[in-house]
């Protein structure tokens, strides 16, 4: 098909086609006016909701009071407003519910009224909300609730929220208390039943420990001085004795030997042995040595016995006195050690014992003190919270937080708007020719078969002899005239009943 | 108009075409000589028998009635379409008569509408005369221009030794325009048109009349052999395409079978116009 025929070609096609073009027009036009008759009569109304959550107070209540964010305000609107409860107040309001209509019935109604309702977002905080029915007061009575009853329910539901948390951090709070004050009750239990279990108390206790280890052994020390120093006294005192015995009685044995041996000697020299002087003398220096020995026996004996036996002549020694003095002295200052030695060690006991006590009590104290600083800590931020929650919530109790105001409210509809009955009749008419002339285009894009004879010589390059149009009789141009004036008649009758329609229809006759 | 006045005028168009007739007779001697004049002189009956037949000459109305162009319709596009290709054959011809066969692309496309049209614009010209041959066999329509029935026709011709040209000619009711039409038999076409009798009746009916236009209201081209031997008495073959049925593959199939040395062009029929609106 060539552009330039087509026009040309549409035109014939139309007329070749012409009954058929009626048929259409006649019925697309009946369809679109019973459609328009059907169609029902829309009035709607519309209502803005801004929704400010950026009031004056938000910037200063910032960090302590927390807003409700709101990602998708016309979605959140949607699910509040298509709620079952808002819903049911609607149909309640729009008087729907007055011919008692059962539970199905109520739920179809709800569908209805879904459909008819339309919530958009109007930028970030505006939403709208459009509903359009077929009654004006209704119209507007119902969007005017639905405005209302959404930013009930919005603010309600922010309340609700806010004092869900606040009551969640009240309680949170009042058990931390509980927590805090039992850990309290705790700690005053052990330090009262540890009266050392205080801070610095094991530093101290390390100190005395530490006084009383040196102290013990210093004692020690000194005890081990005075034994060492007794025992030289003692040893000095018998030494003493001893050498005073010696000294009177085997010294004289000695004194009396040598004596002896010196006459022996001399004697000797002039005698010989068997000189009865030397025999003599020789018996004499014998019983001088066994008396040594006897003596020496003597003194041994008294000292396996123990018993000294002091010689008077020891007791008048002035050192032994001294040595006597001292001694018993020593002996005084040896028990006073070992007393206080005992006193010490007694002492180092207890210490220790109440160190192995204090160190127990630490472990348990420093449980119980942790456990009251954490739940101190937590039990102070959710004090702080709970404030911040309590603010929040008096926000929203007092409508400060999230801000709804009907921006513009609902107006009474006084026109239908959306598609009214002329919009059917105007649309009828136009489709009426728009759809056949479609067709037909359609039919000559998709049909091979030549409708333009000039076409038979571009393509073949034959030329066209004759391009001959229907050749009428007059009969047939007869009864052509009739048939166009019949299909005239009948575009007439139908635009004019499309027109008488659309007059009865605006004059509410319909 | 009373049926007398309606006598007279009748009177009056068989004068003037007993005159047509005779205008070409002088052309006849310079054409084809003493031959001609002789067989026409043979066949007395013929003329006679014309003569007869123009006494019922067809009014304007009765031939829309049966779809034939009347030159009195001026106004009317088909008879302007039908001058101009009469004029175009003519042309070709360069003024002598010629054999013009008429065949459709398909069944129903109106060649024989367009053969019988054509012959009528042949016959406005009083110095012109047509003759049909109804070629189409199978579906032949030229007999009902002719109101008597039954007639005798081509296929009585070609089997019948015993019968006469003459006889299978017959006049329509249009001056000088006659017709032959298909006839009663119509067995073995194709053994029909390439007999020897077919070529002496093309022979006598193009030799008869040097002014006479011959077309052959051929079957269409789905019956190609007919086509390829009706084509071969023809100077010139017309394709008549309709309107909304003939497609670009059977075009190029009917101009491939003729080939262009004949083929004097595509009659496309039958264009919906709206009849008022030229």
């Amino acid at each position: 098909m060539y552009p330039t025929h087509l026009a040309t070609t549409l035109i014939n096609e139309t007329f070749h086609s012409r009954r058929l073009f009626v048929a259409l027009f006649v019925i697309v036009n009946a369809a679109m006016l019973t459609t328009g008759l059907l169609f029902p009569k829309g009035f709607s109304a519309s209502t803005t909701i801004l929704v400010d959550d950026r009031n004056i107070v938000q910037p200063l209540m910032q960090g302590a009071a927390v807003a409700t964010e709101i990602t998708d305000r016309g979605r959140n609107a949607r699910e509040a407003i298509f709620g079952r409860k808002i819903m049911q107040s609607v149909l309640e309001h729009g008087g729907w519910l007055n011919d008692r209509p059962t539970d199905e019935e109520q739920e179809r109604l709800i569908e209805g009224i879904k459909k008819r309702t339309t919530i958009t977002n109007i930028g970030r905080n505006i939403i709208k909300i459009d509903y359009r029915d077929d009654d004006a007061e209704r119209v507007f009575k119902t969007t005017q609730k639905l405005a209302e009853l959404f930013i009930q329910a919005s603010i309600a539901a922010k309340a609700a929220e806010s004092s869900a948390a606040f009551e969640f951090i009240e309680k949170q709070t009042r058990e931390y208390q509980e927590k805090l004050t039992r850990t309290e009750e705790q700690l005053r239990d052990l330090r009262s039943a540890n009266l050392d279990a205080r801070a610095g108390t094991e530093a101290e206790v390390t100190a005395r420990m530490n006084a009383l280890q040196v102290r013990l052994e210093q004692t020690s020390q000194e005890l081990r001085e005075a034994e060492i120093k007794g025992n030289a006294l003692e040893r000095q005192v018998s030494g003493e004795v001893e050498v005073t015995a010696a000294a009177t009685r085997e010294s004289q044995y000695r004194s009396r030997i040598a004596e002896l041996q010196s006459r022996l000697d001399t004697l000797r020299l002039s005698y010989h042995d068997t000189h009865p002087d030397i025999v003599q003398l020789k018996h004499q220096i014998q019983d001088l040595l066994d008396g040594i020995v006897a003596e020496r026996e003597r003194r041994e004996q008294m000292k396996r016995a123990g018993r000294s036996e002091p010689d008077q002549s020891a007791m008048n020694n002035p050192i032994y006195q001294q040595l006597r003095r001292e001694l018993s002295q020593n002996q005084l200052n040896i028990e006073a050690l070992k007393a206080r030695i005992a006193d010490s060690q007694q002492r180092l006991q207890q210490e220790m014992s109440r160190a192995r006590l204090l160190h127990t009590g630490d472990a348990r104290l420093a449980e119980l003190t942790r456990d009251y600083q954490v739940n101190r800590d937590i039990y102070q931020d959710l004090l702080r919270r709970r404030e911040n929650a309590r603010v929040s919530m008096n926000l929203d109790s007092e409508r400060q937080g999230l801000t709804l105001k009907v921006q513009e409210p609902a107006a009474l509809p006084l026109y239908p708007s959306g598609l009214r009955f002329w919009h059917f009749v105007a649309g009828g008419i136009l489709l009426g020719v728009l759809i056949p002339v479609g067709l037909l285009y359609a039919r000559l894009q998709i049909d091979p078969r030549i409708r333009v004879g000039t076409a038979i010589a571009l393509t073949h390059q034959v030329p066209v002899a004759a391009n001959l149009p229907h050749l009428w009789s007059p009969r047939e141009l007869k009864s052509l005239r009739w048939e166009l004036i019949l299909l005239t008649l009948a575009v007439v009758a139908t635009i004019a009943a499309s027109a008488a329609l659309s007059v009865l229809r605006a004059t509410r006759m319909l | 108009m009373s049926k007398i006045e309606k006598a007279l005028s009748k009177a009056r168009e068989e004068r003037r075409s007993l005159q047509v007739v005779s205008v070409p007779g002088a052309a006849e001697k310079a054409a084809t000589g003493t031959a001609l004049v002789t067989e026409r002189a043979a066949h007395p009956e013929t003329i006679s028998r014309m003569a007869a037949s123009e006494l019922r000459l067809l009014g304007s109305d009765d031939l829309s009635a049966r779809h034939i162009i009347h030159k009195n319709h001026v106004g009317d596009v088909a008879v302007q379409v039908f001058r101009e290709l009469r004029t175009q054959i003519i042309q070709h011809s360069k003024g002598q008569n010629s054999v013009i066969l008429v065949t459709g692309v398909s069944n129903g496309n109106g060649s024989s509408f367009v053969a019988q049209n054509l012959g009528a614009a042949f016959a406005f010209d009083a110095v012109r005369t047509a003759l049909i041959i109804d070629c189409n066999l199978k579906n032949p329509s030229v007999h009902r221009l002719i109101t008597k029935s039954p007639v005798r026709g081509l296929t009585d011709y070609l089997e019948s030794p015993d019968t006469d040209v003459g006889e299978i000619i017959h006049p329509v009711g249009m001056a000088r325009f006659r017709v032959i039409p298909a006839g009663g038999r119509a067995d073995a076409q194709v053994e029909h048109f390439s007999s020897m009798r077919m070529r002496r009746l093309m022979d006598s009916v193009r030799r008869r009349y040097t002014e006479r236009f011959i077309i052959l209201d051929g079957p269409p081209m789905s019956e190609i052999a007919d086509i390829r031997i009706l084509s071969e008495f023809a100077d010139y073959v017309l394709v008549v395409a309709r309107y909304g049925r003939t497609t670009h593959s059977q075009i190029e199939r009917c101009v491939s079978a003729i080939g262009n040395e004949k083929l004097l062009g595509i009659v496309f029929n039958d264009e919906p116009r709206i009849p008022w609106f030229r």
